[in-house]
């Protein structure tokens, strides 16, 4: 059973650990026995790990929590490009990680010699001025995420708890681990921009560098005050104020924030996108050109408040943010003219209240399908009260971007998936990407979205929700029972992991489940359509020929060992399509030749043996002979019983006839000799 | 009605030419005339089987006439003599006696070779149902061609092989 995963906002203590070591890619040894709970992450923990081939580096592991959606992209480009102001990534790979008894994703880290930055400024063993956060804080951070830029990536992990002094000397500063978790998944609301924040964690979105600059700004607060000046609000307290205030407002309220770094603050801390400060803005800044004054801008408010959901509503950003926990009260204000009496002149919102209106009108229209539904209604609602909001549908709130982690996690943790799955099928997303045009690809996330409803529409194995699963989540391990507690997320670690599978599993089940067709399907870029067409077969035969054959094609492609265990299991399961052949003498071979090929570890051979074009030839060829043979001999049986006494007339006719033909030929012949002995 | 009057005519001219031979013919074939108004079959099996002994008992006698004396006494000479015309009703005896006793004789050949080529056909069928199975049964009783669907990896269905 996979691990939980854990909110960034519910931790409390380091989960107690248990000894084991392993080494990673036979040069990096991991030892389990020392943990480091001062460089865990949310969700991975830290462990001491050293280089065989160097002892002198200091390294330390991070042990990912199985089960949570990893961000493989972002591994291997920062293993492939390691950059400045940024903890390098220094080796990864699944590995039976013994203290949870299950594979998982360790990754190597050049080790921070001088630990947490807050927590160094906490203790007094550092110190940071308002004049050394220009140069010692922002300028290493805004490298690292101009390199995160660079390779089309964003961090979304900055917060001050991921902040690290690289040197013992506490001079060096650099931002931590960012892949161990999806996007934003990690973040405490304080450090993701409203917007994102609105969001569920898992669906918060990949994000960009615009997203990474508001928590640059979020954190440079904490650092710079040396504590959290809002530490004690959490959760929708601290929403509710963001968005009434304004994110800047609400972070750093009465703080006493140095005046030389208000400018750039009020710059990374603004709720609107594209008014935030980005890089070049903050570099302009590092390097003394002015800028053009950030005005506060706190949310439009209103002159009277709104009552709803136990809360006073001042702006029609919160209220579309509560609207979507109480969907039967939200439509009932929707159909009441208060309501629209308080946009109109509470908020001076005439026209979204006629938007809104018509909305209404449009689910009265449609009463009989599912756009007349309250959670379509205030969902479309949700969406033009919330332009830069969330996708808001039955209580979940995601962004496009962030739909693959959402949906693992509900699917990991069992939870309420089939509202995505609703959000796919009925194109929910349709009016929150036309609504957002002007700055998302809608082109784009459409197709995408409307090939994900093409795979759940297809029920066949390889496509379907666990399709949708593995397209959307590239750093996903693979959820099958088999090899669920192995971990694996490159499609050239399945054919070893089922072949480990082989030894536990029970044999009558198939290797190849849903989820290993659909994640084969989704890491395998070979065309296999032909495979899962067979693999969905009615046809048992076909179905398990087919499933061989996808195994088999792995295997050859992939260049994989042999797999002893696995061709053991498949073998095991080849019944029914040795049974597709209709000669018992075939079957008998086939029967004899599976041990010895199952012996060789070659899915191939085995797939050649079971599926020999020449041979099944031969035996439909031979089938036929059969047939007809068989029918012919059916033929003179009848004709040879035949019907009542008709054989017996049969009989005397040809007897008579043969009488009358001996009786013919004996007088030809007395007559022909007594004609010549009497003549001669 | 044309072949009556050429066949009364030809009958005629017999009679005129070689009335004893007629004679002989007319007295001895006696058994196998009646044969043959018996005989109703579409085969005229009966027929072929009396007359044809029968006018091999006759035959010696007719060729004393061809090559003896032929002449009417000749003929009633030989028609009354009791040991002639035993030997020309016995030839037509011995055809039906032919004639009734081979047919059950043959039948029960035909019988005996019949049990044994059903024995032969239900031994092969046997033969066919062990090697290829029961199935064999309903393709055979539905008229079909015996072939299976397309199965994998054959050419139609799609799968492409893993391995050269």
């Amino acid at each position: 059973m996979a691990e939980q995963p854990i909110d960034a906002d519910e931790i409390n203590e380091p989960a107690p650990v248990r000894g084991g070591s392993v080494v990673i890619r036979e040069r990096f040894l991991v030892n389990g026995d020392k943990p480091l709970p001062d460089l865990d992450s949310p969700n991975a923990k830290a462990f001491m790990a050293e280089d065989r081939h160097d002892l002198s580096r200091h390294l330390f592991a991070l042990v990912c929590t199985p089960g949570i959606p990893l961000r493989n992209k972002a591994i291997r480009q920062f293993k492939a490009n390691p950059g400045p102001g940024l903890l390098e990534l220094i080796e990864y790979e699944s590995v039976f990680w013994p203290i949870i008894g299950q594979r998982t994703m360790v990754i190597i880290y050049e080790r921070p010699m001088g630990g947490r930055v807050l927590t160094q400024i906490r203790n007094n063993q550092a110190r940071i001025t308002e004049y050394d956060i220009p140069r010692k804080v922002i300028q290493p951070m805004v490298d690292g995420l101009r390199h995160i830029r660079s390779l089309n990536l964003a961090h979304r992990a900055v917060r001050p708890d991921n902040i690290y002094f690289v040197d013992e000397d506490l001079q060096e500063i650099v931002l931590g681990d960012c892949v161990t978790a999806p996007e934003g998944f990690d973040q405490p609301l304080m450090y993701e921009p409203l917007e994102r924040a609105l969001a569920n964690p898992a669906g918060r979105g990949t994000g960009s560098t615009v997203d990474d600059m508001y928590a640059l700004g979020a954190s440079l607060v904490v650092l710079t005050l040396g504590g959290n000046p809002i530490e004690r609000m959490k959760g929708e307290d601290l929403l509710f104020r963001r968005t009434n205030l304004g994110s800047y407002a609400a972070i750093c309220g009465n703080a006493r924030i140095p005046l030389s770094l208000l400018e750039p603050l009020r710059g990374l801390l603004s709720d609107i996108p594209t008014d935030r400060w980005g890089l070049d803005e903050i570099s302009n800044w590092l390097n003394g050109l002015k800028q053009t004054p950030q005005q506060k801008k706190p949310a439009r408010k209103g002159d009277t408040p709104l009552r709803f959901g136990g809360r006073d509503h001042t702006n029609v950003r919160t209220l579309a943010h509560a609207f979507n926990r109480q969907i039967p009260e939200a439509v009932r204000l929707l159909k009441d003219e208060t309501f629209h009496a308080w946009l109109k002149r509470s908020l001076n919102e005439g026209n979204l209240s006629e938007t809104l209106k018509g909305f209404v009108d449009t689910a009265n229209f449609h009463k009989d399908d599912f756009q007349g539904t309250e959670e379509y209604l205030v969902a479309r609602c949700c969406a033009a009260m919330d332009p830069y909001g969330p996708i808001r549908y039955k209580g979940i709130s995601v962004y496009l971007d962030g739909f693959g982690p959402m949906l693992a996690m509900e699917i990991i943790r069992n939870g309420n998936y089939q509202v995505l799955t609703e959000i796919i099928t009925r194109e929910i997303y349709q009016f929150w990407v036309s609504d957002r045009a002007n700055f998302l690809d809608s082109i784009e996330i459409s197709q995408m979205f409307a090939q994900l409803k093409a795979w759940l529409a297809n029920n066949d194995p390889g496509f379907g929700l666990e399709r949708c699963l593995y397209e959307l989540n590239p750093g996903l391990s693979c959820q099958s029972p088999h090899i669920i507690e192995d971990g694996i997320i490159e499609v050239e670690q399945l054919l070893p992991a089922l072949d480990r599978a082989a030894n536990h599993t029970d044999s009558h089940n198939k290797p190849m489940d849903r989820h290993v067709a659909a994640f084969v399907a989704a890491r395998f870029s070979e065309d296999i359509h032909p495979h899962l067409r067979a693999i969905a077969a009615t046809k048992e035969s076909t179905a398990v020929i087919g499933m061989l054959s996808l195994l088999a094609f792995l295997q050859w492609k992939l260049k994989a060992e042999p797999v002893f265990g696995l061709a053991s299991w498949v073998g095991g399961l080849l019944g029914p399509a040795i049974n597709a052949y209709h000669s018992r003498t075939t079957r008998r071979e086939l029967e004899k030749e599976i041990p010895k090929l199952v012996r060789r570890g070659s899915l191939p051979d085995l797939f050649d043996l079971i599926d020999n074009a020449e041979k099944r030839r031969e035996d439909q060829d031979g089938y036929a002979d059969a047939v007809e043979e068989y029918s012919a001999c059916s033929n003179e049986i009848s004709d040879i019983e035949g019907s009542g006494n008709e054989m017996q007339v049969k009989a005397e006719k040809t007897g008579q006839k043969t009488a009358a033909t001996i009786s013919i030929i004996t007088t030809m012949i007395a007559v022909t000799i007594m004609f010549f002995s009497e003549i001669l | 009605m044309r072949v009556v009057i050429w066949g009364l005519l030809i009958f005629m001219l017999l009679l005129i030419v070689a009335l004893p031979t007629v004679m002989l013919l007319g007295f001895g074939m006696l058994p196998g005339l009646v044969a043959m108004i018996v005989d109703r079959t579409e085969e005229r099996s009966a027929t072929f089987c009396v007359g044809g002994l029968n006018f091999c008992g006759v035959f010696p006698y007719l060729m004393d006439l061809w090559f003896g004396d032929h002449s009417l006494d000749q003929a009633i000479t030989l028609l009354t003599d009791v040991f002639a015309l035993a030997v020309m009703y016995g030839g037509a005896c011995m055809g039906w006696m032919l004639y009734l006793s081979l047919p059950p004789v043959i039948a029960s050949f035909i019988q005996v070779m019949s049990e044994r080529r059903l024995q032969q056909l239900r031994k092969t069928q046997r033969q066919i149902l062990d090697e290829w199975g029961d199935e064999v049964i309903t393709d055979a009783d539905l008229g079909g061609d015996g072939l299976m669907p397309p199965q994998p990896g054959e050419a139609g269905a799609g799968i492409p092989a893993p391995a050269e």
